[in-house]
């Protein structure tokens, strides 16, 4: 089953093309990479999956993109981005709320735990999930700002995890990170594919290489090459993706 | 020679902060000095009595300060929830035709002659009514308020960092409890613009010329009959040729001047700030 899929999906800001009528499937408990040099539309496509896009005004989507099946442009935009969580590349925890209450807050407002027992067993249970309870289980009511960037990407993951989403898109997450911050998410992402899908943009072959199980090579908003990750670094049948893995290409 | 011109340039350039800043310490230093003597004179009656007859002695500006606490409030009544949405509006969807109008029309209104607020008020409200009242007044200070708070707090909604507004809404929040987000975050910004916008019209004259009226000898009667306000009465008092008049104009500006430093001083002081 295929957890997303586009139809001849495009995206334009004002009047230029950005994404050229990408077609893309995303097989459902997998981790899912998406590369290409920089500008070539990797962050409008993610954009595109959860609506995020419609914050931008000048943005227009044409074609469709389905969740599991289901036109997310014919549901509710909320409902969309509660089923589609996104991390960003500059985690962005609120800095002046606490830990707690930066993971409390989309629980509350999407209904999903009834009462303050039930919030306090998703606050847990999603910072496990993001492997971070152990090292703030004594400080949930510290402001998010006091974690370092490493601990703040993972909050990030926790507070999309607590409204346990079908699908997690992952925008460069360890670009702003230390390597063994980095490590830890890198190892946080084997761990969730089990149970909902990833979708992830890098800029590094290598972690592509590591977390992955499916790459798709994006260039100037077309899609070049997708495939299974061992089959693309071994052999890619397209001269650009093999320029861009070996490093020969931005 | 270049060491030379440094010195040179360091020497303009200090001279030149003195320039600008010396006439205000002029008058701050004016204000104490000529004002202190009549408030300690005066004492607390200063503060509580109303005004004599010329030629009889100090008496009280008690009803211009009431009034300018009344007015005050009023106009942040009428003018805060307006500014505020205003620029919360044009801060969420800035390229709206609505939202680049707003924007416009403020930065005009910030500009506008204060004296044609008053105008324009006594036009629509004193005429009618046929008598000066706190509600004109108020709604004069609104006016003149209003593009402060609005444009302050746009500004300070679009000084918090997008990735913050896009992680909200990635949450599946709604556009309600963004907003609410973004404004605790910009809160800094937004009371600051809220406050200047008080301590603005806490120390206008103009707006109040046509539509407050005045009224020095007996306190707040309703929001239908003529006010005072502390800047109005100096206006007044300076105009006339009694001696006793001219030292109630000074104690009056250091109790405006006061007023001022005390809506300032400790909100900001206490506010803090959220570090992004
Ligand atoms: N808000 C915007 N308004 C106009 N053009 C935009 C906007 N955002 C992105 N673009 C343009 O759309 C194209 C794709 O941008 P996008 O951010 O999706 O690329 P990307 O692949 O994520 O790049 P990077 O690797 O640098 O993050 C670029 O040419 C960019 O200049
Ligand atoms: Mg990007």
């Amino acid at each position: 089953m295929n957890a997303i899929e586009t139809e001849n999906l495009k995206v334009w800001y004002g009047d230029k093309l950005v994404i050229k009528g990408v077609n893309l499937e995303i097989p459902e408990k997998t981790v899912f990479a998406i590369m290409g040099p920089s500008g070539c539309g990797k962050s409008t496509l993610l954009r595109a999956f959860n609506r995020l896009l419609e914050l931008n005004e000048i943005a227009r989507v044409e074609g469709d993109v389905k969740l599991y099946g289901k036109s997310v442009y014919e549901m509710d935009e909320v409902v969309v981005r509660r089923k589609i969580g996104m991390v960003f590349q500059i985690p962005n925890p609120f800095p002046h709320m606490s830990i707690y209450d930066n993971i409390a807050l989309g629980v509350r407002y999407n209904k999903i735990a009834k009462n303050r027992k039930e919030i306090d067993k998703i606050v847990e249970w999603s910072l496990k999930k993001a492997a971070l309870w152990e090292e703030v289980k004594d400080r949930l009511k510290d402001k998010a700002s006091n974690l370092s960037g490493g601990q703040m990407q993972r909050l990030c993951i926790a507070r999309a995890l607590a409204l346990r989403p079908e699908v997690l898109l992952m925008d460069e997450p360890t670009a702003n990170l230390d390597p063994v911050s980095a490590k830890k998410i890198e190892e946080l992402i084997f761990e969730l594919k089990k149970e909902l899908t990833i979708v992830i943009v890098t800029h590094s072959p290598a972690q592509a290489a590591r977390v992955s199980d499916y790459v798709a090579f994006l260039y100037l908003g077309e899609l070049v090459e997708v495939g299974k990750t061992e089959e693309i670094f071994e052999k890619p049948k397209n001269e650009l993706t093999e320029k861009y893995l070996t490093g020969r290409m931005g | 020679m270049r060491r030379f011109k440094d010195h040179l340039f360091l020497v303009y350039l200090v001279a030149s902060t003195i320039f600008v800043v010396l006439p205000l310490f002029h008058i701050l230093f004016c204000v104490f000095a000529n004002g202190l003597p009549v408030l300690m004179k005066g004492g607390m009656n200063f503060l509580t009595g109303v005004l004599p007859a010329p030629g009889d002695g100090l008496g009280g500006i008690g009803p211009a300060i009431v009034g300018t606490l009344v007015l005050t409030v009023l106009a942040t009544l009428m003018g805060l929830p307006i500014a505020v949405l205003t620029g919360i509006f044009s801060a969420e969807y800035p390229n709206s035709l609505i939202g680049r109008a707003t924007r416009t029309l403020l930065l005009i209104m910030m500009e506008f002659p204060t004296i044609l607020v008053g105008l324009f008020v006594m036009n629509i409200l004193v005429i009618p009514l046929g008598s000066y009242s706190a509600l004109a007044g108020a709604l004069a200070l609104a006016i003149v308020m209003m593009p402060y708070v609005a444009v302050y707090t746009e500004q300070a909604l679009k000084d918090v960092p997008s990735r913050y507004r896009e992680g909200a809404f990635a949450l599946g929040l709604r556009r309600r409890t963004v907003v609410k987000i973004l404004m605790s975050m910009a809160r800094k910004g937004v009371v600051t613009g809220i406050l200047i916008g008080i301590a603005k019209v806490a120390g206008e004259t103009a707006p109040l010329l046509f539509t407050a009226g005045g009224s020095y000898t007996v306190y707040f009667q309703g929001i239908n009959r003529p006010i005072g306000a502390v800047p109005l009465l100096i206006y007044q008092l300076v105009q006339q040729p009694y001696q006793n008049y001219h030292e109630i104009a000074w104690g009056a500006s250091l109790v405006l001047m006061l007023i001022f430093l005390a809506i300032f001083l400790p909100i900001r002081l206490s506010l803090k700030e959220v570090k992004l």
